[in-house]
């Protein structure tokens, strides 16, 4: 019985040694990397049709790393840094519904860090404008 | 109008009527766009890998994941409307609409504002004015209140002219046609039930109209068809329709006491517009007109042209 719960210790030791050389092997530590954007909410007044705001996104780790920005969804949206402790990124963008940054590992596989920057919409009721093929300026 | 102009204009509207399926599928809009960016790395070694960012073209755009449901309103839109709003916007271009009443000279168009309201039930319309009573995300069911369409012909004051024909034709220092025979042809209103509705695209105007002004008592149905075909950045469409008006409106505005009386007229119209945004709230509007005038109008002695032709191009500002 006493052995059987050695092995068993020495196996769980085993499992989050290999997990840690995993997690090592990445090159990138998910642990205290803090990303922010500004600003984090856009809202859309009654005649707005979408956002048109600049956007500043910043990032900072205890440690360099090499990982890059991306906005869900939006693969062509893309900005690396290479051994860096922190970095910042600003851009327009016109956008109609919430955008999620991430901070992703070089392989962009892992997310370390995310943040969305949410839509408000007025609360507003809509209806249908008046058809009319009749009309010459319609 | 005779036979052989009215079978022309049926066979284009089934022709017409037949070309939405060959509309782009377009329904995919973007939703985002990176209108320019900058990026920046602060650290004590080595320089931002530069070469693997992307997305930093100021001209990048990003194809959006969101397809508009076309047959509800939750969003402003072409074809929704904030409810409690007032929305005004102006065309500024170049255009023309001949006048077919003797002696007029064709009218310039050059600046049209428009402007709307929408409550939950009423609406506005320039000087159209409307309740709705029933509406649904494929037809609606209003009764309306619109001036009679004629008057703008005889009398270059009238407020239609401002909103159908510009600010220009009003500022003309032209004579009020007190030569043409006939008269007086006062401002009227007509009102009646309107149902519009929209199906695969192509969207449907019937109004029945009465005078209601006690100027003449004719009555009048308008009726029309929008048909998209194509919708791409631009959109390019046509419109096909008639407008019937009683011998009463006719003697009205085009008789001639003890020379000419007239019957009902049959006026078919087709349309071909096209309309693309610009940046900002402008866009690009284009069309023509085309009005084919029915017999008991083009008959009359103060007539002198069986048609209304109206060309127009410009940009439209949204407030």
């Amino acid at each position: 019985m006493a052995c059987r719960r050695l092995a068993g210790a020495i196996g769980i030791l085993l499992a989050m040694g290999w997990m840690q050389t995993a997690a090592g092997a990445s090159g990138v530590s998910s642990k205290a990397i803090r990303l922010e954007i500004s600003p984090r909410l856009c809202t859309l007044a009654a005649r707005d049709k979408q956002c048109d705001v600049v956007v500043h996104a910043s990032w900072s780790a205890p440690r360099e790393e090499s990982l890059c920005l991306v906005l869900l969804g939006r693969p062509q949206i893309k900005r690396c840094w290479e051994d860096y402790a922190s970095g910042r990124y600003t851009l327009r963008l016109e956008f109609a519904q919430d955008l999620t940054f991430q901070l992703r590992d070089p392989s962009l596989r892992n997310v370390l860090a995310s943040e969305v920057l949410r839509v408000l919409r007025e609360a507003l009721q809509y209806r249908h404008r008046r058809r009319q093929p009749w009309n010459i300026f319609d | 109008m005779n036979t052989r102009t009215l079978s022309v204009l049926l066979m284009a509207a089934i022709g017409l009527l037949l070309v939405p399926g060959a509309r782009a599928a377009d329904d995919g809009a973007q939703t985002m766009r990176v209108l320019a960016s900058e990026g920046e790395g602060q650290s004590t070694e080595a320089a931002a890998s530069d070469k693997d960012a992307q997305g930093t073209n100021p001209a990048a755009e990003a194809a959006g994941d969101g397809k508009r449901d076309r047959d509800s309103c939750n969003a402003p839109s072409k074809d929704c409307v904030a409810v409690g709003h007032w929305n005004f916007s102006i065309s500024i271009g170049a255009g023309v609409r001949t006048d077919p009443i003797v002696h007029e000279a064709a009218i310039p168009l050059v600046v049209i504002p428009h402007f709307s309201y929408y409550g939950k039930r009423i609406f506005i319309e320039d000087l159209d004015f409307g309740f709705t009573l029933l509406e649904s995300d494929a037809s609606t069911l209003s009764l309306i209140a619109t001036p009679g369409y004629d008057r703008v012909f005889f009398d270059r004051s009238d407020p239609q002219n401002i909103f159908v024909s510009g600010l220009s034709y009003t500022t003309v220092d032209a004579p009020q046609l007190k030569s043409v025979p006939g008269g007086p042809r006062d401002w009227t209103y007509l009102a009646g039930p309107e149902w519009t509705f929209e199906t695969h695209g192509i969207t449907g105007q019937l109004d029945l109209l009465h005078e209601v002004t006690t100027r003449n008592h004719g009555n009048e149905v308008r009726a029309a068809l929008g048909i998209p075909l194509i919708e791409s950045k631009g959109a390019l469409s046509a419109n096909v329709g008639l407008t019937w008006k009683s011998s009463a409106i006719v003697r009205y505005y085009y008789g001639v006491p003890g020379a000419y009386e007239g019957g009902w007229a049959l006026n078919p119209f087709v349309k071909l517009g096209y309309a693309r945004p610009l940046s900002g709230k402008w866009r690009l509007t284009a069309f023509v007109h085309y009005e084919h005038l029915g017999n008991a109008i083009a008959d009359s002695p103060i007539v002198n042209a069986r048609y209304v032709l109206t060309v127009f191009a410009g940009a439209t500002y949204a407030f």
